[in-house]
């Protein structure tokens, strides 16, 4: 069997989607538990979404998230 | 890297001959069951799963969890790693299935599908040292930490990482099942991970599974694939790995100090590559070993 490389579009999809989905209500939770407010009266989850989309979005164009 | 040229036999005893002596002390440490390993991989994996409920239970606080999780997810490669050199039980055997269990059971906490593992190891142990061939090269550096971000640096996603490259490469019969395997893996510990957050608990999550996997995957990039080849310049049977020792003693080197026994004889437990080392210390130096340990 040739070994399938996974598709551009699948690479880049997959940061955002990790971000949106694991980051966001782990930054959500995380603030929460520390009793931060969320900046500019935001809810804690839209925040960690605004967060976490971004920082998934930045790491798909560099190709790493560190 | 350079290629070093094979070892002049010394006066008096053939290439043959030391061959022969390497191999006769070799047997004595091969052939039995390494039930400890059996014991580490199985009893590994209930701890790391126990370590949910009685998290999720308020038994055990959150803090300790982390902590219990990252040692359990560094140890979990080791058995699996035996099971990869068929050490357990070799293939036709009775017990073989105890091998396959442990191989395919213990790094599950640490997302490394055993088939892949395999596949992958073999290219090293083949190419160890070899920039192009090694899929655990992306790991050199002159240093431990130097090692441990460039570890870090190769396992993102972008990376042409030394893995991805090694199973391009493979003509494995396995490699369909692996990559399958690997797959479904990868999508579980993903669905997991958000159902997870999406119903109240990504802290726990990010605290059991996704930092400790990173943590772990480090530590044993570090000690297994970094420190026992360092400096990751020479290859060739007697040259691509080298017995050390560790400045922070075996057990948490994962006993890797003897690894040159390891890539001599990949047949012989973990736990006999320490006192096989010391039975053949004279014939390794003898045969221009890289060995540096002082004793």
């Amino acid at each position: 069997m040739r070994f399938m490389r996974s598709s551009p579009l699948l690479t880049a999809a997959g940061p955002v989607l990790f971000g949106g989905a694991f980051l966001a209500p782990l930054i959500a939770q995380s603030l929460e538990a520390a009793s931060i407010p969320a900046p500019f009266g935001l809810e804690p989850l839209v925040f960690g979404l605004a967060v976490g989309i971004s920082l998934g979005f930045v790491a798909a164009l560099r190709g790493r998230w560190v | 890297m350079s290629a070093v040229a094979p070892i002049e036999p010394t006066p008096g005893r053939s290439e043959r001959e030391l061959k022969r002596e390497e191999a006769a002390i070799a047997r004595k440490y091969m052939g039995r069951v390494p039930w400890e390993m059996v014991a580490w991989g199985l009893g590994n994996f209930v701890l790391w799963l126990s370590i949910w409920p009685l998290t999720f239970a308020g038994i055990l606080p959150l803090w300790a969890a982390f902590v219990l999780s990252t040692v359990s997810i560094t140890l979990c490669y080791l058995p699996s790693h035996e099971a990869q050199h068929s050490i357990i039980a070799t293939e036709g055997s009775p017990l073989r299935w105890l091998n396959e269990l442990v191989g395919h059971v213990s790094t599950i906490p640490l997302l490394l599908p055993y088939r892949i593992a395999w596949i992958t190891h073999k290219q090293h142990h083949a190419n160890a040292n070899d920039p192009e061939l090694d899929p655990d090269h992306a790991n050199q550096g002159d240093t431990w930490w130097q090692a441990a971000w460039n570890g870090i640096q190769a396992r993102q996603f972008g990376a042409g990482h030394g893995y991805k490259n090694a199973l391009a490469r493979s003509d494995d019969p396995n490699l369909g099942k692996a990559l399958r395997e690997g797959t479904i893996l990868s999508l579980s510990y993903y669905a997991i991970l958000v159902t997870l957050a999406w119903s109240g608990h990504a802290i726990e999550a990010a605290l059991i599974w996704w930092l400790p996997r990173h943590i772990a995957m480090t530590y044993i990039q570090v000690f297994l694939s970094w420190a026992p080849h360092h400096p990751m310049e020479e290859t060739g049977r007697y040259r691509d790995t080298r017995a050390w020792r560790s400045p922070v003693g075996t057990i948490l080197s994962l006993g890797m100090e003897y690894h040159i026994v390891h890539h001599l004889f990949p047949r012989i437990p973990l736990f006999q590559t320490g006192p096989a080392y010391h039975e053949m210390r004279a014939l390794l130096d003898e045969r221009g070993c890289r060995n540096d340990r002082p004793d």
